[in-house]
């Protein structure tokens, strides 16, 4: 029989761990990248981003952090340490790859990319939580005489000294552009937070909030993990509602399971807010010349708007017939198994135990699926 | 633009109290600190209706009292005279932020970056303030050289007779000055040894940036194994400040971290991180005894005999007038 041919879509981490695991089984993988290089997410993230994640938890299958790493890495370490994971298991991506049809042929999928086509007994999609920004548009946009810039295209605060800042999006991006923009002279940083969100020290009394959640909370009932966690909150973190974070009814843990929503792991922002120099405002009702109107009906004259408002999957543009496999917002439903025949998904989870963590799981199952023929 | 816009640190957060306010000085200004709540404030410390220092007051509902005629001061300079209800006094606030541990000032409307220290995945060994009596040059001149650390020092550091040995490498861009120094770790006692994993035979790196908005230093200091690049133990990330008080007298204030994390060998941690914030304050302990103890030290730096080492001191001054003091930039705008 010959050798089975599986296609792996992307290398960031997930592609890069499932092509591991896969030539670990004796299989022989291409990897398609659209990008010049691996890890292309990780290369353009703004600068100063480490992993929330601790490297003990964050390591792809084979490979462990050097040791002169911290903690939490640095882009720039997330960056090398991809690199030398690609050279350990002798992954050669095809770079300059962009796939842009992946269809059911037979017993086979049928993908076009960039240079051809090719055909493929398996696809592993691994194109990444963080494909596509998501850039919501608000009323008088247009007549807006500032700037409005994604996530996507920040670096660091340097080009906004001096001038009044509005990040948009209550994730952790959001929260750390904006400290980032106080830090590099913003004359004013408002930060738009619509709804209400957890928000949770990166470190709880000195252990970083992934371990708790490995090993503590994972293995409560989410209820009673829920009752621990707000208590210790209420604690270390107190009411914000008077600096305009208000905590949702769910609890943390519970929200991540149902509602999959990470909390805010806070790397130095709450404590700006609390002192003023950083203020958060309600939803954006509509854009004018001079900057934004909030739902309170306040007026907020600003330069620039950043929209920290997250990133689509954008599954959907390349793969035929992927509805009943995507999630209302295009994320799939099915994790480290076979989604469809031949079809896999890894890295479109973010769980409370770290993505990367994650990852490193769902590659050795959907490798260990792919190279068992179905075990 | 003065050195009155670049955020200087000037005390530790421990050192002020919830209801009682701080004087403190930067580069002759006495500023008088003091909390409402979680906000930071700081204001001249001359009252501005009869000039009574408001060090002297009290904090209450966040509010600073002045002792004389109990006129009161919100964070934000705006005041309240009790006898003359219409009055709108004002004094004069600096922007104020508590940070890493420290209380920081700058020029109100200001718009200097914050100076970033990159603590991410690191566990803080200690925070101290030392004052020092120097200029903020000659104290700087002491943290930017590694070759009074035979002498000097205690553990960290070169044996004196293989200083010659020590490599030293100073880049010098627009508005850093890098030194890389890497050498012989010099002798240090078993137990020490131990407790940070320092193989017998180790290379001690000692690296360091220096920044000057404000004039700061960051080293990273860790072991090698001798001759390879294989590390061991723990990496050490301090941040050293130079706020200057007087033309003579300058607060050091040290930020010191360690790559270790205490959650992951909290046996061993609990043992070396006291461990480590004692050698930290004795080391700096010994530098500030020796500043102290040079009588009329030379800010002027030309003319005198220069080594290897002093690379960095020279373009240190040159980054210091320009980006510090900014002299010689054009006025206006």
């Amino acid at each position: 029989m010959s050798e089975k041919r599986v296609v792996v879509l992307g290398a960031g981490p997930s592609g890069l761990a499932v092509a591991a695991c896969l030539r670990r089984r004796g299989l022989n993988p291409t990897i398609l990248e659209r990008s010049e290089a691996v890890g292309s997410t990780w290369r353009n993230h703004y600068r100063r981003l480490h992993l929330h994640t601790v490297k003990e938890h964050s390591a792809l299958p084979g490979l462990g952090w050097p040791e002169q790493v911290p903690t939490y890495p640095a882009r720039q370490d997330v960056v090398d340490y991809l690199e030398a994971y690609a050279a350990k298991f002798e992954l050669l991506p095809r770079f300059g790859e962009e796939v842009t049809r992946v269809r059911r042929e037979g017993d086979a999928w049928e993908l076009t990319h960039t240079s051809g086509s090719t055909r493929a007994d398996a696809v592993v999609v691994c194109t990444g939580y963080n494909r596509v920004p998501h850039e919501p548009t608000w009323p008088g946009e247009e007549g807006f005489t500032g700037a409005i810039l994604h996530a996507s295209k920040y670096l660091d605060g340097s080009p906004f000294r001096g001038k009044r800042a509005l990040v948009v999006g209550a994730g952790n991006t959001g929260a750390e552009i904006a400290l980032d923009l106080w830090e590099h002279g913003a004359s004013s940083v408002e930060l738009c937070i619509r709804g209400p969100v957890h928000v949770v020290p990166r470190d709880l009394l000195g252990l970083p909030a992934q371990i708790t959640s490995l090993r503590i909370m994972q293995h409560l009932p989410p209820k009673l993990a829920d009752k621990i966690t707000l208590s210790l909150l209420r604690f270390v973190v107190g009411d914000l509602s008077r600096w305009g974070i208000r905590r949702p009814k769910l609890g943390p843990v519970s929200q991540v399971l149902r509602e999959k929503q990470i909390p805010l792991i806070d790397v130095g922002t709450v404590a700006l807010i609390r002192q003023g120099k950083i203020v958060v405002i309600p939803g954006i009702e509509r854009f004018d010349a001079e900057g934004v109107h909030t739902v309170d009906g306040a007026a907020h004259p600003v330069d620039v708007v950043i929209l920290a408002t997250g990133y689509r999957a954008g599954i959907a543009a390349f793969l035929e017939g992927s509805e009943g496999l995507l999630d209302e917002r295009g994320y799939p439903t099915v994790f480290g198994a076979e989604a469809a025949p031949g079809l896999f998904f890894v890295g479109f989870r973010n769980p409370l135990t770290g993505q990367i963590h994650d990852i490193a799981r769902e590659a050795e199952r959907v490798a260990a699926a792919i190279a068992g023929g179905g075990r | 633009m003065t050195l009155f816009d670049h955020w200087h640190p000037v005390a530790l957060s421990r050192e002020l109290r919830r209801r009682r306010p701080l004087k403190v000085t930067l580069a002759g200004a006495d500023v008088v600190l003091f909390r409402d709540g979680p906000r930071l404030g700081a204001l001249d410390n001359t009252c501005p209706h009869r000039g009574f220092p408001l060090h002297r007051g009290r904090v209450d509902a966040g509010q600073l009292v002045c002792p004389y005629h109990g006129w009161r001061w919100a964070t934000d300079g705006r005041g309240q005279a009790p006898g003359t209800p219409t009055a709108r006094p004002c004094a004069r606030a600096w922007e104020a932020v508590e940070r890493h541990g420290l209380l920081w000032i700058r020029r109100a409307g200001s718009d200097m970056p914050f100076p970033f220290v990159d603590i991410s995945g690191h566990g803080r060994v200690t925070t101290l303030r030392r004052r020092v009596q120097a200029p903020l040059e000659v104290v700087l001149d002491n943290f930017t050289e590694v070759e009074h650390t035979p002498p000097v020092h205690a553990f960290l550091g070169y044996p004196l007779e293989r200083m010659a040995e020590v490599e030293c490498a100073t880049t010098i861009t627009d508005d850093a000055v890098t030194v890389f120094n890497r050498g012989p770790q010099r002798r240090l006692p078993a137990p020490i040894r131990g407790v940070f994993q320092i193989p017998r035979e180790a290379d001690f790196v000692d690296a360091w940036t220096t920044r000057f908005s404000p004039v700061h230093t960051i080293y990273d200091q860790y072991f090698l194994v001798r001759g390879s690049d294989e590390r061991r133990g723990p990496a050490l990330r301090i941040a050293v400040f130079y706020t200057p008080v007087g033309p003579a007298l300058t607060d050091l204030i040290v930020l010191a971290y360690a790559s270790s994390a205490r959650w992951r060998r909290p046996l061993l941690e609990a043992i070396r991180f006291p461990m480590t914030r004692l050698l930290v304050r004795i080391e700096v302990g010994r530098d500030a005894r020796l500043l102290d103890a040079m009588e009329a030290p030379p800010v002027v730096l030309k003319g005198r005999a220069l080594g290897r080492f002093d690379k960095a001191l020279t373009a240190s001054r040159r980054h210091i007038a320009r980006i510090y003091r900014g002299e010689g930039e054009a006025t206006g705008g």
